[in-house]
């Protein structure tokens, strides 16, 4: 084999395992709270991101509610530990449960259609479960508290089994896993036969089902996947914020920003919506910082003008000069330029 | 029953202006096949046109609908033009690109936080000449504002689908929308055709923005609860169909007022979204819709 190429592989494999590792001991270098709380985000908002990119990206529709589906999550583990003492880590899968049972229902009669109406009624959804739970006190036994929303009950010191702790370190673990755990679900789905199916009613439809492929079912089984997973993210939001509220956790610019960190990233690929998180998180958030004091509202301004041009001259997202970005440098590192474009 | 057919006679009054809302989305739809994020946005637009017109010069409401109307279609002209246009000729192969909807909610954002730095966040009213005036029909309320609000809805509507029918514009319109390929090969500038659709729903949120300044608030994000009305309105009445969305806004409308006799206002909203998905799950075409769309 060429020498170049193969230095080639040698740095891009250090690369990448410099930047896992650099990823997973960050909290022993990183003290600031303040830091680890924006990392948290970060990485939530790409789980989250990556999760919706399953039916967003893959089946090629446009879910427009999915803070619906977090806020069943939170909502479901919330309540159930209040009422029963049941463990979060538990009230996560039973969250998670209903949220794709929810999809799938949601799922059945919009993922026929047009993507128009998907994207316009997974929307009037998501801001149909907003309204029910802003005006609902009591849900059977159950008290949600309506538009005030709800405290998850403190315990005292660092508690695992109630999902609370004192320090930020291990939220930090928790999301990190949990991400890594959905770019590999993620992964896998779009190596595995299913996957292909998805991708091809995704673009091509007709063509897909011309040839014997049951779109449908295949991106309703997506949205269910995808539903359930957000949930989890929803519990976990819960248990960081220990605080939550219809018009945050349910609210429709929750939902939006969700599809368009996955758009501006690369929707459809595996790494589009940390890319996109790695992007348009910190330029909201510090533009919100500095900004919103002198105008508030110029931060939206730039964050629409940034949609517009990203869609008008990278529709297909950022990750695709990102990584021919990467390519170039590992090419001019490696020397090896010249054979690869031969 | 008597409390009855006031409501009714409520419901239809806010349901026709919530119906031309709607009218104007569903026509940039049904001829470009893309949903327009920006619509609310623009008849915030509207709004605030008509607002510091008759603020400044005390003029009917109506009288500002000299300015708004060229305003919002040469507005929205250019948008299509300039923004939506080259999304499209690069997607030509795509029948619906989304990111066109990413593009209008960007000048959504745009929009509606430019409306916040300049005018700020507060709730503008404005007192009008119809302000608060009523008509009496035997013993029935009509609001003055809002029945002129339901003759506007019905004289716009009424020229639009004339337009539609009988001119040569309106009949390029129609061709593309049927089939943007056999169009263009018959001689039909479509990205023309597009910019004057999208002129026309624009042009319409201005209209609405007029008729609500009677009797409505005004502020930076009002575009967004039009938005979610709107889009129910044009899924319940079929995507892209112009009787399925003053219908659409009526049955709205009548949901709205006849439940909030029985209960609280925000529950009758909770009541729309039941209404919507029922629909959905019946006749998920909207129940204007044709089949073909699906």
């Amino acid at each position: 084999m060429n020498t170049g190429i193969q230095k080639r592989k040698t740095i891009d494999t250090t690369l990448k395992v410099l930047l896992v590792l650099f990823v997973f001991t960050v909290p022993l270098w990183v003290t600031s709270p303040t830091t680890l709380q924006i990392l948290i985000f970060l990485f939530l908002y790409a789980y989250l991101t990556t999760t919706w990119n399953l039916v967003g990206g893959f089946a090629g529709v446009l879910p427009l509610g999915h803070s619906a589906y977090v806020g069943i999550g939170a909502y479901t583990s919330t309540v159930l530990f209040i009422s029963y003492g049941v463990s979060p880590w538990i009230g996560m899968w039973a969250g998670g449960l209903i949220a794709a049972i929810v999809g799938i229902i949601i799922g059945i009669p919009t993922l026929k259609l047009r993507g128009a109406y998907f994207a316009l009624s997974t929307m009037a959804f998501g801001e149909g479960v907003r309204v029910l739970v802003e005006n609902t006190m009591q849900l059977g036994p159950f008290n949600i508290n309506g538009p005030r929303g709800i405290c998850v009950p403190l315990i005292p010191g660092n508690n695992i089994a109630a999902f609370q702790f004192l320090s930020k370190v291990p939220y930090y673990y928790i999301i990190l896993v949990m991400l890594c755990v959905v770019l590999f679900i993620t992964w896998y789905i779009s190596r595995i036969r299913p996957g292909y199916y998805l991708a091809a009613g995704g673009e091509e439809p007709e063509a897909a089902q011309s040839l014997g492929v049951n779109v449908a079912k295949y991106k309703v089984w997506a949205m269910g996947l995808s539903c359930f997973l957000t949930a989890l993210g929803g519990t976990f939001l819960a248990q960081l914020a220990l605080y939550f509220y219809p018009k945050q956790i349910l609210g429709l610019d929750f939902s939006f920003e969700l599809a368009f960190i996955a758009l501006i990233g690369g929707r459809g690929t595996i790494a589009g919506p940390v890319v996109g998180a790695l992007i348009l998180r910190p330029v909201s958030e510090l533009t919100r910082i500095y900004l919103s004091a002198v105008l508030p509202g110029l931060h939206l301004v730039i964050f629409g003008l940034v949609l517009i041009l990203v869609m008008l001259y990278q529709p297909k997202g950022l990750v695709g000069p990102l990584e021919k970005l990467y390519n170039w440098f590992l090419n001019k590192v490696s020397g090896t330029e010249k054979e690869v474009r031969t | 029953m008597d409390i009855i057919i006031q409501a009714l006679i409520n419901g239809l009054l806010t349901g026709s202006y919530y119906g031309l809302a709607a009218l104007g989305l569903t026509i940039v739809f049904g001829v470009i096949k893309v949903i327009n994020f920006a619509h609310g946005s623009l008849l915030m637009v509207g709004m605030f046109a008509a607002y510091w017109m008759v603020r400044l010069t005390g003029w009917h409401p109506y009288a500002a609908l000299i300015v708004v109307v060229p305003l919002l279609f040469l507005f929205g002209y250019a948008l299509q033009g300039i923004l939506i246009k080259p999304i499209l000729e690069g997607q030509r192969d795509v029948r619906e690109p989304t990111e066109v909807i990413i593009v209008t909610t960007g000048v959504w954002y745009i929009l509606d936080n430019l409306a916040l730095m300049i005018f700020g966040a507060e709730y503008r009213v404005v007192q009008t000449s119809i302000s608060g005036q009523i008509f009496m029909l035997g013993d029935y309320i009509f609001p003055k504002a809002q029945l002129y609000g339901l003759i506007t809805t019905a004289v716009t509507a009424g020229l639009v689908l004339w337009f539609l029918k009988y001119t040569r514009t309106g009949m390029s319109i129609r061709a593309a929308s049927l089939d943007r390929d056999a169009a263009s090969l018959m001689g039909i500038n479509q990205y023309r055709v597009y910019n004057i659709a999208f002129g026309i729903g624009a042009m319409i949120a201005g209209i609405v923005g007029c008729v609500l300044i009677p009797f409505y608030y005004v502020f930076p994000t009002v575009g967004v609860i039009f938005d979610v009305k709107c889009f129910i309105i044009v899924v319940l009445g079929g995507l892209g169909s112009i009787p399925g969305a003053l219908a659409g806004g009526v049955i709205v409308g009548l949901i709205e007022s006849t439940f909030s006799q029985y209960m609280t206002s925000t529950w009758t909203e909770l009541i729309v979204y039941v209404v919507f998905l029922a629909v959905l799950f019946i006749r998920p075409a909207g129940l204007f819709g044709e089949k073909r769309d699906w």
